[in-house]
């Protein structure tokens, strides 16, 4: 039979010649189009990335920010103190911060930088509402430049954790932004440059924006004009992919198409980008802690016994385990309450979540409820099938005691609508939970004030008035010795409280190519403890 | 007149399909579980803040109202602003529909170029060997999901092979063509930009491959069976007996008519794409719709999902439209039904 006049044989044949033939000229343009004169970093991570610093509020956005905007204060070494960045002095007077900058600074756009701008930068992040903002928000009660370079902030009190929030505040272009307003919300400033700032950046950074699509890909490239010295190593050019598979992370790597793997990629992904011929994982300490938050308003986790006894029967090691990406690679170590090691208020003698089954026994014996009589639910998110691994190593932990459990998957939208309310707020919710800033009031008031019941991080609707009290103690409270004393007070009641159980505290793992060092990540002494930061492009060295 | 009669009588009925859509995924995008404020503006916000940005949404409206609202901003082409994004819906979904359309487009091709000559290949060879093979081919087309085709694809070709990049629709430092469709190859052909041709051919031939398996595998199955069909009919025998080629008799007189069931299954197919396309837009790093349109749902973005949705719709109908006249045009007698 034949078609076309040719035999079957030759028709087929004809068409793989065909075929192999429209692939060489192919094959030639992607060997040209893969040289490249400048270097090149290439990284992924989760989206949208958002470009706009006022709306900061993911790591991506924050790498984003660091690297597009200076801030006025970094946090100094190991993440600790203050040191002048776009300040060239501060000072503090009871609710009054000044800033002075230093001279000379310039924008990309090439405008100088004026205190102007502060006041600008500050009032479009409260006005805007979102990202960052609730570090600010009730707390300026005026800001006002005093001359060319100096600020005055007034706070509406006294407001411990206000120079660490500055971490987080990005200094914008007040001119650039105003030139390019569209119709908005905010009067006079209409849309406070939100459109535009989606798509261009108006900082002083190290880098600028070249191209950004929040869910596809950003491109940076070096500022020339940067205020300070950047190193000829640092990387030319920056590119963020998006939403990569873990398939195409690892074959993008081997290819040397991709030099940092996202820390949101699976242990397993990252096992396999480990075993790359000149890749090595960075750990990235003492910004985050996984958690499992016991709703004190169900029964029977509404006695403080079954709690400590539920914390106490968890296999703390096992849980570690699963997330340590090889024995020498680890993705997690015990932690020993609610702070972030090196965080004012923490405890380096206070003993770490350990497993023992004695004590917890010891408690259930002293709650009012029998294991029996309530069924647990563990929630998971559905975004992380790691967590459902976790449901079943407690609900196996916990089975010993005696207590039943059914392990419930939430899609994210449903937890969040689930958690609104104290009687649908499961009894065990899990939270991996980033600090905002290195100060301790970051993390304990986001979770265990009053205030965050109902949200996300408030599913232990714990909403005691002491710990209220003494949360809003440490932040007016000025004095670094004080403070630490309130916050040794506070971990240990939380602890005690055993309203948490503190699963283990994170380290960030990145896979990263040969091509590439990261100082911030590869010394301890350098991290920054900000999620983000540690990601400053001008820091970093190609090979 | 009559087929302006016909045309347009699909033209309105589409517009009140489309209505009922919006209605039906406006309501059922508030039903779903969540607070879009509280997921948009993520963990440590409070509750100030996620109150103000659901009253800047209009969320404390009576939805009704909110629906009003909605439509008379469609009908100003503005489709809301995403929460996911941070930018107008019609922006992001005309920034990423070219992209699905395109792999779509290619897919077809792929679907139509292999799929039909395989299926007629396999009825004239009934029962042989290479029958055989392009049906159990066909039926592995069909039961592997693409996302597995697209890993496997991208491993072998992309990964160890080196033959063909991993992702994206352009290398890195390859402008793309100035926009007349947004399509990449059309756009520079049409630009005479040859070596873009070639580097957005090679970016998209895999994901193409991948969308199109489980379709080629149907096309064949399908054409296959009612090739046969056809083969079997009296008019075949005669034709035979007028002492036509057999070639001929399969191309010309029993392809066509076999063509009606095929068509109308593989528009389905086609339209259903631009939906069922994120997984392989996921592994290729595609920035196409299908993708914007599942992590729209994921993060519960009201305006994202309702204009996605509607996008959909209205390919859907649009597709549907243009296979119903291919089908009226191969086969007259479904044309004069229609018009009768």
């Amino acid at each position: 039979m034949t078609i076309l006049g040719l035999r079957n044989q030759s028709f087929l044949g004809a068409i793989g010649l065909n075929i192999s033939a429209a692939l060489v000229p192919v094959m030639s343009v992607l060997t040209v189009s893969s040289a490249h004169a400048e270097t090149v970093l290439r990284m992924d991570e989760v989206p949208p990335g958002e470009a706009d610093p006022a709306r900061a509020a993911k790591i991506i956005d924050a790498i984003l920010l660091y690297n597009l905007y200076d801030t006025l204060l970094l946090p100094g070494p190991g993440g600790k103190g203050y040191v002048p960045h776009l300040a060239e002095s501060y000072s503090i007077d009871g609710k009054v911060v000044t800033v002075k900058l230093k001279p000379g600074i310039k924008f990309q756009s090439g405008n100088p930088m004026t205190a102007a701008d502060v006041v600008f930068s500050i009032n479009r992040m409260v006005a805007i509402g979102q990202g960052f903002s609730p570090l600010f928000k009730g707390w300026i009660a005026n800001v006002e430049p005093v001359d060319d370079l100096t600020a005055r902030i007034t706070l509406s009190d006294t407001y411990a954790p206000f120079l660490a929030a500055l971490f987080r505040l990005g200094i914008v272009d007040s001119k650039t932004v105003m030139a390019n307003l569209q119709d908005g919300k905010f009067g006079e400033f209409k849309d406070y440059g939100t459109t535009y700032l989606n798509t261009h950046s108006a900082g002083s950074g190290a880098y600028k924006l070249v191209s950004h699509s929040p869910t596809t890909g950003s491109v940076l490239e070096k500022n020339p004009n940067y205020f300070l010295d950047v190193p000829a190593a640092a990387p030319d050019q920056v590119r963020f992919s998006y939403g990569l598979e873990g398939a195409t992370e690892i074959a993008s790597m081997r290819r040397g198409e991709l030099d940092v793997i996202s820390q949101w990629a699976s242990p397993e992904t990252k096992r396999s980008a480990s075993q790359i011929k000149g890749v090595e994982v960075l750990g990235e300490a003492g910004i985050a802690k996984f958690l499992f938050l016991l709703n004190t308003k169900k029964a029977p986790l509404d006695d403080v016994h079954c709690r400590r006894a539920l914390s106490y029967s968890v296999d703390y090691q096992s849980l570690i385990s699963q997330v340590n990406i090889s024995p020498k690679i680890l993705g997690a170590k015990p932690a020993n309450g609610p702070l972030m090691e090196g965080m004012l208020g923490y405890d380096p003698d206070a003993p770490a979540s350990a497993r023992d089954m004695e004590k917890a026994k010891a408690e259930l014996a002293q709650c009012k409820y029998k294991p029996a009589d309530h069924e647990l639910e563990i929630s998971w998110i559905a975004e992380v099938p790691l967590e459902e691994r976790f449901g079943l190593l407690l609900q196996s932990n916990w089975a010993e005691l005696g207590f039943k459990s059914k392990i419930v998957r939430y899609p994210f939208a449903s937890y969040n609508q689930a958690s609104s309310k104290p009687e649908t707020t499961p009894h065990i919710s899990q939270l991996s939970f980033n600090a905002r800033t290195p100060d301790p009031d970051s993390v304990l008031y986001t979770l265990y004030s009053s205030k965050s019941a109902g949200l996300f991080t408030g599913a232990t609707w714990l909403q005691d008035p002491e710990i209220d009290a003494l949360l809003a103690k440490g932040r007016s409270t000025l004095d670094e010795k004080a403070r630490l004393g309130i916050y040794r007070d506070l971990s240990k009641r939380i602890t005690d409280g055993a309203s948490t159980i503190f699963a283990y505290d994170v380290i960030n793992t990145f896979p990263r190519s040969g091509r590439v060092s990261i100082p911030l990540l590869e010394d301890p002494a350098k991290n920054t403890k900000i999620s983000g930061m540690n990601f400053t492009f001008r820091e970093m060295k190609m090979k | 007149m009559t087929t302006w009669r016909l045309v347009t009588g699909r033209l309105v009925g589409s517009l009140l399909t489309l209505l009922g859509v919006s209605i039906l995924i406006f309501i059922i995008a508030r039903v779903i579980p969540g607070d879009p404020a509280a997921i948009a503006l993520g963990q440590g916000a409070d509750q100030e803040q996620i109150q103000a940005l659901r009253e800047s949404l209009g969320l404390n409206l009576p939805i009704w109202e909110q629906y009003f609202n909605y439509v008379a901003g469609v009908l100003h082409g503005d489709l809301g602003q995403s929460l996911y994004t941070n930018t107008p819906v019609a922006q992001d979904i005309a920034r990423t529909f070219p992209a699905t359309f395109e792999l779509i487009l290619v897919a077809t091709l792929i679907m139509v170029g292999v799929g039909i000559p395989l299926g007629v290949l396999s009825a004239m060879k009934r029962d042989s060997r290479l029958d055989n093979v392009t049906r159990l081919g066909a039926l592995l087309g069909v039961v592997t999901p693409s996302f597995v085709w697209a890993v496997m694809l991208m491993l072998v070709f992309s990964d160890r092979l080196g033959w063909l990049p991993i992702s994206g629709r352009l290398s890195e430092d390859v402008q793309p063509p100035a926009t007349i469709t947004g399509l990449y190859l059309v756009d520079s052909l049409l630009h005479a930009q040859w070596s873009v041709f070639l580097d957005a051919l090679a970016h998209i031939i895999l994901p193409a491959v991948a969308l199109a398996m489980a379709s080629v595998g149907q096309a064949a199955r399908l054409t296959r069976a009612n090739v046969i069909d056809t083969l079997d009919r009296p008019f075949i025998e005669m034709a035979r007996a007028y002492g036509l080629p057999e070639r001929r008799i399969a191309l010309r007189y029993a392809l066509v008519p076999s063509l009606t069931p095929t068509l109308t299954v593989m528009g389905m197919d086609i339209a259903a794409k631009l939906g069922s396309a994120f997984l392989v837009e996921s592994v290729f790093v595609w920035p196409g719709m299908a993708a914007y349109g599942v992590q729209t749902i994921l993060h519960k973005d009201l305006n994202g999902i309702v204009g996605t949705v509607l996008v959909i719709a209205a390919f859907f109908l649009v597709i549907n439209m243009v296979v119903d006249l291919l089908v009226a045009l191969i086969d007259p007698r479904v044309g004069r039904e229609a018009r009768a």
